[in-house]
């Protein structure tokens, strides 16, 4: 037997179950085709076998815990006091005339918003609304030194009836004070800016399209803005918000599955560390790595830690996995809040979902690459898909691990559970059903 | 979630058809013209009581009145105002675009003023008959379109030195009086310039006008526009609503012609940017129903001014409203009944014999065209391959020059041979 020979019998052995199911498959669609678009019909034309229900059970979500201000934050800003200064007609940008235009992140509104935090003046001062604009600072404002930055990233949804709403942003409020205070940053009153975001929002909400799939990404940020030189708290701060139009609805090129770089030499958050905050400074050693992934040919990292190679994130995503456990029920797995992941809202509200649709085992625990590839030697991995605020579930389909490539079935399934839940989060966040978590501002 | 991007309210009535409508399902919003339909879904429905909620399909008549409650009970500073500034110049997408805010927009709690600007073109009320406002053939000639809008009143021209202002309110804060006296007060805060509001709802500057104005109401929208004279060329002005030479027997709406001016004739100053800022500011600083002006405190609660982009991406449907502008079918189909006279001296010895050429135009097409033999009361048919063609100046004249190479001695014979 030449070398060749054995590379390629060694290719097959090692992927043969992937063989088999590629082989399974091709059968299945030969002899059953008209059996099976008979089977989609009748999927579509079947009730659905789960309920959007309109309330959510308590048992299911936590409401987030109050935060505790420091004794001396001083005074909190009051969305009634707000100051307003409207663009004039001349500082108006133009509105593209297509998506290829907007790519993510590319364009912004006509006006953001700005809160400064002084401790010298009394604390947070009055909430101001006015034409996007660039920021002035001294050159040893602690943020460009230490990254005393984070920020949040949420959407607002042009509905089915024209309103806007925005998706449990009381989650986005407590998870940015979190953060606020492992920085040495003020925290807030997050109804209070809930409610100036609310304002900034009517203000440009022509930038919503008015099409029945459209949002605006709204990012708010806070900055420690003290012009000294001490690795301390910052006695100034800025909490501002910025929006920007993404692309209306899914065109088929993006409803694709991703692949991944999976190079377990890169950590993205350890034990004691900051990866639960969403922190700037969480990122920015995040990029090379990208870099690297795309010149291989990949779209995102996965994030391994430790010896046995956990998995955590999805390049900017939480990750889930739907599999056949040990006693052969469906379960769907997500790593918990240890201290490594970043707690999404989209994460946090599938669990509370997917628990209270009750039809698969839901659980949070970690899991590592070596069982990754147990399962997918089984056959038992049924789908892993990344979720976001951006494009809500993010189906993963190849994974490459250590110079091999791992194939998941995930868009293989006939009924993938990534869909049912990205659907339904789409449906509450549109309005189209009337959900507590979808708030109607406007 | 279903594919269609927009639900129009025959997609919608075809949706509650079909049973789609589960208890909690949210409706689209929809605007119709005053037709008292009883399948129609004219209200949006929310789960919180808002003041411009309405129930559903409980009865036109209930609604009606559930909906005028409702609205007395927003008080005006519940109101907030927007300044829309459209990013297109043409006449055929602003019209598009004023149609699909009157349709789709929910102005309960929430005033809009739409400025665009066109490039040139020659507008028509509804009603009108372009033949008698202008020359068509010559329009077309020299680039300027022609459209109909769907408001009632006379025929304007418009070019990049004319402000179009659209007020739109629900129909029953509709207000023209309000909407003039902001464009009057504009032009006194910027420029001092005074205005009067004459009976006709022209805005005159020492009798002669610089705007003028027409309306829409429907259910449950209205919208009021009108146009400000700002550095028009007047030249093209009166050279384009100049009609061909013939005697029109219409019943169409006819313009009234009155002398214009400019309003950078009487202040040099002026000028469209800083005349859309003027009203612009002006509107969001006064009291939603109210004439009363609230200063920079209510300027600064109002939601701005905010650039439109026209395209179906961001306002889907509207191509389809374009189209329809901009249809033959629109513009020149749509014209009332009318039929065209026009006297012809024939070449020949016997100067003085005078043909008379009739032709009847219905929907824009040239139905029957006849001459009338001297001394004769008769109208003879006349055959001819233009029948049933589209009626402009250019086939007039054609049909008038094929018969001026008739010589009187034909006209003698077919006299003769007709008696």
């Amino acid at each position: 037997m030449t070398t060749k020979m054995a590379i390629n019998a060694k290719d097959i052995f090692r992927n043969q179950h992937r063989l088999i199911r590629f082989i399974e498959q091709s059968i299945r669609l030969c002899s059953n085709q008209s059996l099976k678009t008979a089977q989609q019909q009748q999927q579509k034309a079947s009730t659905p076998d789960f309920e959007i229900t309109a309330s959510v059970n308590t048992q299911y979500t936590h409401a987030p815990e109050p935060i505790k201000h420091d004794k001396d934050l001083g005074h909190m800003f009051k969305a009634s006091q707000m100051a307003v200064r409207l663009a004039t007609p001349q500082q108006l940008q133009p509105k593209p005339d297509n998506d290829e235009e907007l790519g993510f992140g590319k364009l912004f509104t006509d006006h953001m918003l700005k809160i400064y935090y002084h401790k010298s003046l009394g604390g947070w001062q009055k909430p101001e609304i006015t034409p996007l604009e660039n920021l002035v600072m001294h050159p040893a404002a602690k943020v460009l030194h230490y990254a005393v930055e984070l920020f949040e990233g949420m959407k607002a949804y042009r509905g089915v009836d024209g309103k806007i709403r925005i998706f449990r942003p009381d989650m986005n409020m407590n998870r940015m004070n979190l953060a606020a205070q492992r920085s040495g940053l003020p925290t807030f009153e997050g109804k209070e800016f809930v409610q100036c975001l609310s304002r900034l929002l009517s203000i440009d909400s022509e930038w919503v399209p008015h099409t029945e799939a459209a949002s605006l990404y709204i990012r708010p940020t806070l900055i420690g803005i003290d012009p000294t030189l001490g690795v301390a708290s910052s006695d100034s701060a800025l909490l501002y918000s910025i929006l920007s139009p993404v692309g209306s609805y899914f065109k088929t090129g993006s409803n694709g599955a991703v692949s991944l770089l999976a190079d377990p030499s890169y950590t993205r958050a350890w034990p004691g560390g900051v990866g639960n905050r969403k922190m700037g400074s969480n990122y920015a050693p995040t990029i090379n790595v990208q870099k690297e992934a795309a010149a291989r040919g990949l779209q995102q990292v996965l994030w391994l830690y430790g010896e046995d190679h956990q998995l955590t994130e999805v390049g900017t995503m939480n990750i889930f996995m739907f599999y056949v456990n040990d006693q052969g029920e469906q379960e769907l797995i997500t790593p918990p809040l240890n201290g490594l992941i970043l707690p999404g809202i989209t994460r946090d509200s599938i669990l509370a979902m997917t628990r209270q649709w009750g039809k698969f085992k839901v659980r949070e625990a970690t899991f590592t690459m070596p069982m990754v590839s147990e399962l997918l030697n089984q056959g038992r991995l049924l789908e892993l898909f990344g979720t976001g605020t951006a494009c809500v579930v993010s189906p993963i389909n190849r994974i490459n691990y250590l110079g091999q490539d791992l194939y998941i079935p995930t868009m293989e399934q006939e009924k993938p559970v990534h869909e049912l839940i990205r659907e339904t989060l789409t449906d509450i966040q549109y309005g189209k059903v009337d959900h507590p978590w979808s708030v109607v501002i406007d | 979630m279903s594919l269609l991007l927009r639900r129009n309210s025959s997609q919608l009535r075809l949706l509650q058809r079909l049973g789609a409508a589960t208890t909690a399902e949210v409706r689209r919003f929809v605007s119709r013209d005053s037709d008292n339909d009883s399948n129609n879904v004219t209200a949006a429905q929310s789960s919180t009581t808002t003041a411009n909620t309405a129930g559903t399909t409980a009865g036109n008549k209930l609604q009606s009145t559930k909906r005028l409650n409702n609205l007395s009970a927003v008080a005006d500073t519940d109101i907030k105002k927007s300044v829309f500034i459209s990013q297109s110049h043409d006449i055929f997408t602003n019209l598009a675009l004023e149609d699909w805010l009157y349709k789709n927009f929910d102005f309960g709690n929430h005033h809009v003023l739409l400025l665009w600007a066109n490039d040139p073109c020659v507008v028509i009320g509804r009603h009108q008959n372009p033949f008698t406002e202008a020359n068509v053939s010559r329009l077309m000639e020299r680039g300027i379109t022609l459209a109909r809008r769907n408001s009632g009143g006379g025929a304007v021209y418009h070019d990049r030195g004319n402000l179009n202002c659209t007020f739109f309110t629900p129909r029953e804060r509709y207000n023209r009086k309000y909407n003039l006296n902001i464009v009057t007060r504009a032009l006194f805060r910027e420029w001092a310039i005074k205005s009067e509001i004459n009976e006709r709802d022209d805005i005159v500057i020492k009798n002669k006008k610089i705007s003028g104005t027409a309306a829409k109401l429907g259910r449950p929208n209205a919208y009021h526009h009108c146009t400000i004279l700002a550095s028009a060329n007047k030249l093209h002005l009166g050279e384009s609503l100049v009609k061909e030479p013939a005697n029109y027997i219409s019943r169409a709406t006819a313009s009234v012609p009155s002398p214009i001016r400019n309003l950078v004739d009487v202040n040099r100053n002026v000028n469209v940017p800083q005349l859309l800022s003027a009203v612009g500011y002006e509107y969001l600083r006064t009291a939603a129903m109210a004439l009363e002006d609230g200063g920079s405190t209510q300027l600064m609660k109002q939601r701005g001014f905010q650039l439109v982009n026209p395209t179906e991406r961001w306002f889907p449907g509207i191509e389809e409203l374009r189209a329809s502008y901009s249809s033959w079918d629109w513009v020149i189909g749509k014209t009332p009944k009318f039929s065209v006279e026009k006297e012809l001296e024939l070449k020949g010895d016997n100067s003085g014999m005078k043909l008379k050429l009739s032709v009847d135009v219905e929907a824009g097409l040239m139905s029957k065209i006849a001459i009338q033999l001297p001394q004769s009361d008769q109208m003879v048919p006349v055959v001819t391959p233009l029948q049933g063609k589209a009626y402009n100046e250019q086939n007039l004249n054609g049909i008038i020059d094929a018969l001026k190479m008739v010589s009187t001695s034909n006209v003698q014979q077919a006299m003769n041979g007709s008696i």
